[in-house]
């Protein structure tokens, strides 16, 4: 009886301190509106589809409006920075609610939380599918409810309203095409993935073998799977190090493992090798390694798209077309960005600021 | 204690230390055949650089699993140690450089050791099952830790901090010496303390232990704690070898650990095993990941090595006794 009780008073307090919590933070980001607000004047994309300041107002629809995101998970900055763009957009306008929900990585969660906002009767979807294919079942759902669905970043091979990212692909070309240009088209290089199997990591690998198809004489070694995270990634560049003599460059899919194999050079006394590296994210910290020299090139994927999804799903709403929208190989429209560049020393300095990410790099070990 | 369960005990005791004996060359024939297998497979895996790094690579795991040991004895299991463990890798990186070392570690070990303590008293004084009570904790730890930092990852610019990760000590990196003085301190509880052989009697029989006058509450949340400080320790060799405070900090490193203490030969039934073999078992799996990396073998492969390490090797210990 005691602990029903006990149980019952538990969950009444933590329902009663959630709100006091909410009132003044956003949820995941801890940041506020007022933060967020001048975060927004940073962001890359605020010129595509602009929005005034301002309550949105659609035809057929009085007061608030709701917004549901799914996001693929927040256990990645990348993530939370992509989130910390859409609440500076929804701070902008006081009538719009967001309601964001955490796929955990698991494309089961993420099906039925897409399915949870439609029972929420939400205005507008925003998905960013933790898996293409997987997602299809839940976003022909909202497309059958006759919901705007703006997918972002990974895209989803079937109908939607419109899709909004940038090419793993051509960017994983960008970076290999540095790197074969700094070797000379000569050279032994080991690659680090992102957790295999996950699309991008799969579209990275994919953009460097085209390049390489062109370049016989790199040689890659071995392939280790990073997780885009630090921790595998230094047992992995240890034992490369261990096994190959002489390695010219690390090719990684994420600064953060990138980091993992420079800890593993510096530990093993191989600074002097000089083995270059080359890395995706596109974080501040990752622009001032390019820019110290700790990396030689830094693929700028920028999370900064989930604000112009929110602007995209509002011109849908609103009956307003999308100036550069154009149908493409999957059903559905894109919406084309311009493309970012492969950050190199050379223009890091334009692109310090503009990353994501507000955290500073880790000090090189290899500077020590 | 009552004489005639005394020598029951004696007696169950000295069986017990006899198949743990048997048991550990077991596993240590397995590791030495490992090793034998991978200085043929790689001409550079048995060099004095290479055997330290394994050291290192399974430092981090090996206090997790050192820390385990004392919970599977007392057939319990820990399942929040990967997400304490980012707890205090958090706290470490959060306070290392505004309040200093002095600040910073009493801090993460504490708050790692606290939340074990909760599971201990959850589990043996509110009767929560470990597995959901620990599974509970798993989730809110990990929730914690990601609230503390915003998801984003906290670099650590302090080089003290540093060198305790990646520096070394008579030739040997300091993280396995970590490792090492973890074991012979948990060796010592367990094997020559009144404390170590009640673990051994909860894990064997809960209620013979307490008829005869164990404090079976009291040394079980005790090895939760231990469990958690170990988690804590863990974090601290995590964040000052990798120079950051990421929220998701050993997220799946239970498994790991739970991995090494079965293959070192502990029975998730309780009651029998040691820290040592979870030492050879930490090792096995740790040799078999560097073999596999040093060979080049896909990455997609190297997940069936392992899950087959485990099951073969659980499977021939079971026949052994």
């Amino acid at each position: 009886m005691l602990r029903r009780f006990g149980f019952a008073f538990a969950v009444a307090a933590l329902a009663a301190s959630t709100p006091a919590w909410a009132e003044d933070k956003q949820p995941v980001t801890q940041k506020t509106c007022t933060e967020l607000l001048s975060f927004y004047k940073s962001l890359p994309f605020t010129e595509v589809l602009p929005i005034a300041e301002g309550p949105v107002s659609v035809p057929g629809k009085s007061g608030d409006l709701t917004i549901g995101f799914s996001q693929t998970a927040f256990n990645h900055p990348w993530r939370v920075a992509m989130l910390a763009a859409l609440q500076a957009e929804t701070c902008r306008h006081p009538n719009i609610k967001l309601v964001v929900l955490d796929g955990n990585v698991d494309v089961a969660k993420q099906s039925n939380d897409v399915r949870d906002l439609l029972a929420r009767g939400v205005d507008a979807v925003l998905l960013s599918p933790v898996e293409s294919a997987a997602l299809v079942p839940a976003a022909r759902a909202v497309m059958a409810a006759n919901v705007p669905l703006i997918v972002m970043d990974r895209d989803v091979p079937t109908d939607k309203t419109l899709f909004i990212g940038q090419s793993n692909v051509t960017m994983g070309e960008g970076v290999a095409e540095k790197m074969a240009k700094d070797l000379g088209g000569q050279g032994n290089i080991v690659v680090i993935t992102g957790l295999k199997g996950s699309s991008p990591a799969v579209d990275r690998d994919q953009g460097m073998k085209n390049v390489l198809a062109k370049y016989p004489g790199i040689k890659v070694l071995a392939t280790g799977d990073g997780q885009w995270i630090r921790d595998p990634a230094v047992p992995i560049m240890e034992d490369f190090l261990t096994a190959y003599p002489k390695i010219d460059a690390v090719f990684s899919h994420a600064e953060e493992s990138s980091w993992g194999a420079q800890l593993a050079v510096a530990r093993a006394n191989r600074c002097k090798d000089g083995i270059r590296q080359y890395t995706f994210d596109g974080s501040n910290a990752g622009f001032k390694a390019v820019k110290a020299g700790a990396f030689q090139a830094d693929g700028n994927y920028t999370p900064f798209i989930a604000d112009i999804g929110l602007r995209a799903a509002l011109h849908k709403l609103m009956k307003k077309p999308i100036p550069g929208e154009a149908s493409y190989k999957f059903p559905g429209r894109q919406l084309v960005l311009p493309d970012s560049p492969t950050v190199v020393a050379g223009n890091a300095d334009q692109w310090i600021g503009r990353g994501w990410g507000d955290f500073e790099p880790t000090p090189d070990p290899c500077k020590k | 204690m009552p004489p005639d369960a005394l020598t029951a005990s004696r007696s169950r005791r000295h069986i017990a230390t006899l198949t743990r004996g048997w048991q550990r060359v077991g596993v240590l024939a397995a590791l030495v055949l490992l090793v034998i297998m991978a200085s043929l497979l790689s001409p550079r895996f048995f060099t004095v650089p290479n055997l330290l790094n394994v050291l290192r690579q399974v430092s981090i795991v090996g206090v997790l699993a050192t820390g385990m040991t004392f919970v599977i004895l007392t057939r319990g299991i820990d399942l929040s140690v990967g997400s304490l463990l980012g707890v205090a890798v958090v706290l470490f990186a959060g306070s290392m450089d505004s309040r200093g070392t002095a600040v910073a570690l009493p801090l993460g070990l504490g708050a790692a050791a606290l939340a074990g303590l909760v599971n201990g008293i959850g589990i043996a004084y509110a009767g929560l099952p470990a597995f959901i009570m620990t599974l509970g904790m798993l989730s809110f730890a990990r929730g914690l830790a990601f609230i503390y930092t915003g998801g984003t990852p906290i670099p650590i610019l302090n080089e003290d901090f540093y060198v305790l990760g990646n520096g070394y000590l008579l030739g040997v990196p300091i993280p396995a010496l970590v490792l090492l003085v973890a074991l012979i301190v948990s060796g010592f509880l367990l094997g020559l303390t009144p404390f170590g052989r009640s673990v051994y009697a909860i894990g064997s029989n809960e209620e013979a232990a307490r008829l005869s006058g164990v404090p079976v509450r009291l040394y079980k949340t005790i090895v939760y704690a231990i469990s958690g400080l170990m988690s804590g320790l863990a974090g601290l060799l995590y964040t000052s070898q990798l120079s950051i405070g990421t929220p998701i900090a050993g997220q799946g490193y239970e498994l790991d650990a739970i991995a090494a203490v079965v293959v070192g030969g502990t029975s998730l039934f309780g009651g029998k095993g040691s820290v040592a073999g979870t030492f050879l078992g930490t090792l096995i799996i740790g040799v078999l990941a560097n073999i596999l990396n040093l060979t080049g073998v896909d990455p997609f492969v190297q997940q069936l090595f392992k899950g087959a390490l485990i099951v073969v090797a659980v499977f021939i210990m079971s026949r052994r006794t």
